[in-house]
């Protein structure tokens, strides 16, 4: 404890206070109070992200399926904040990325029903949900 | 597109939740949880859509997603339900070496795309520099003109208006592709969560199958009879 507290906490608690005192705080604060496009973006990649690892590291087929929808999603994200900021531009009919969100939650829905139904096939046949178990590919 | 007042302190509630929903989503032990904190994953990314005045697709989400497709797979976890999970008897991860790979890899993925979106904003913003303010007056001068709601603290926009002209006008064909593609995950669907008796009793199994299932299940053995006459 007090090894972390001497050796990692001190120097980030510095590090902040020297941010502080150089104003960089401030104009992340301003920032923050002001979100605009990039603050979506980047919310949107961190969803991707989150939806990524999901995919890459549960053993879980369904929890796998539901990382997708996270995927699709963040994917949605983006798509509607760059209509908006085309919109905001002065392109008044730029609602393609609002129609391609319609899209997508379209395909998410078919990929949904045509995965959980493979899930169930699986699961009656090879009586598992653990996708490190499900090999009959490999050889 | 600058969000300003409640709007911005709206965005940071509904996105921190909406990550937080995400990472428990992926963390949650017990399956159902996972499916509840995607839902409300979900609904706080339909709240961020209200934000980014797309109501119609905020509604759509809510409708199909959470509606849809959350319930579909809340009912197929409880059909395929091992409970071995809740026990904490089966480890929900991959390989210890698998996850520290994909972790890394999602890190460096993480700074790259941060990384782009900074340099990408910043070089947006210095073309569109004069675009933004002009449209910013034109919009709020059309906003005016919008007729207003019954309550009177809000009006009534044409955003939902302009996405189904658009979505007729420009996309009617992979609309109607939508539709096709929607009728063929149906049918695919019912094909494949049917049982082999179900197979068996339209006769769309393989001989072969049906001959080793038949030996230890006397309804098969029974179609299996009554296929041959």
């Amino acid at each position: 404890m007090q090894f972390l507290l001497f050796n990692f906490l001190s120097p980030a608690l510095g590090l902040l206070f020297q941010a502080a005192t150089n104003g960089r705080f401030a104009t992340a604060w301003e920032k923050a109070q002001h979100p605009d496009l990039s603050k979506f973006l980047i919310i949107g990649a961190l969803l991707f992200i989150i939806g990524v690892a999901g995919v890459l590291t549960r053993r879980n087929i369904i929890v796998i399926f539901m990382s997708i929808e996270l995927i699709l999603n963040a994917a949605n994200l983006n798509f509607i904040a760059m209509s908006r900021y085309l919109q905001d531009t002065g392109n008044v009919n730029a609602v393609a990325g609002q129609i391609f969100a319609v899209f997508v939650i379209v395909v998410a829905a078919a990929e949904a029903a045509i995965g959980l139904g493979i899930v169930i096939a699986l699961y009656r046949n090879k009586e598992t949900i653990w996708v490190d178990e499900i090999d009959i590919l490999k050889w | 597109m600058i969000l300003t007042g409640w709007e911005a302190v709206f965005f940071w509630v509904f996105s921190i939740a909406a990550i937080f929903a995400a990472l428990l989503t992926v963390m949650a032990r017990n399956t159902i949880h996972s499916a509840l904190f995607l839902i409300s994953s979900l609904v706080s990314v339909s709240a961020l859509f209200i934000l980014l005045r797309a109501e119609f697709i905020a509604g759509v989400q809510i409708l199909v997603y959470v509606g849809g497709v959350m319930v579909l797979f809340l009912f197929v976890i409880m059909l395929v339900n091992v409970g071995s999970e809740e026990r904490g008897s089966e480890e929900i991860f991959n390989h210890p070496r698998q996850v520290t790979t994909s972790v890394i890899f999602c890190a460096l993925l993480v700074g790259g795309l941060l990384y782009a979106i900074n340099v990408g904003y910043e070089g947006l913003q210095k073309r569109d520099e004069t675009a933004v303010t002009v449209a910013a007056g034109q919009r709020t001068a059309d906003e005016q003109n919008l007729p207003e709601a019954a309550t009177g603290s809000s009006r009534i926009t044409k955003e939902t208006e302009r996405v189904g002209s658009g979505l007729y006008r420009y996309g009617s064909l992979p609309f109607e592709i939508a539709s096709v593609l929607l009728l063929v995950a149906i049918i695919g669907s019912v094909m494949l969560a049917r049982t082999l008796k179900q197979e068996a009793a339209v006769d769309d199994t393989a001989p072969e199958i049906l001959q080793r299932e038949a030996q230890h299940d006397p309804e098969i053995a029974k179609l299996q009879s009554t296929i041959a006459q």
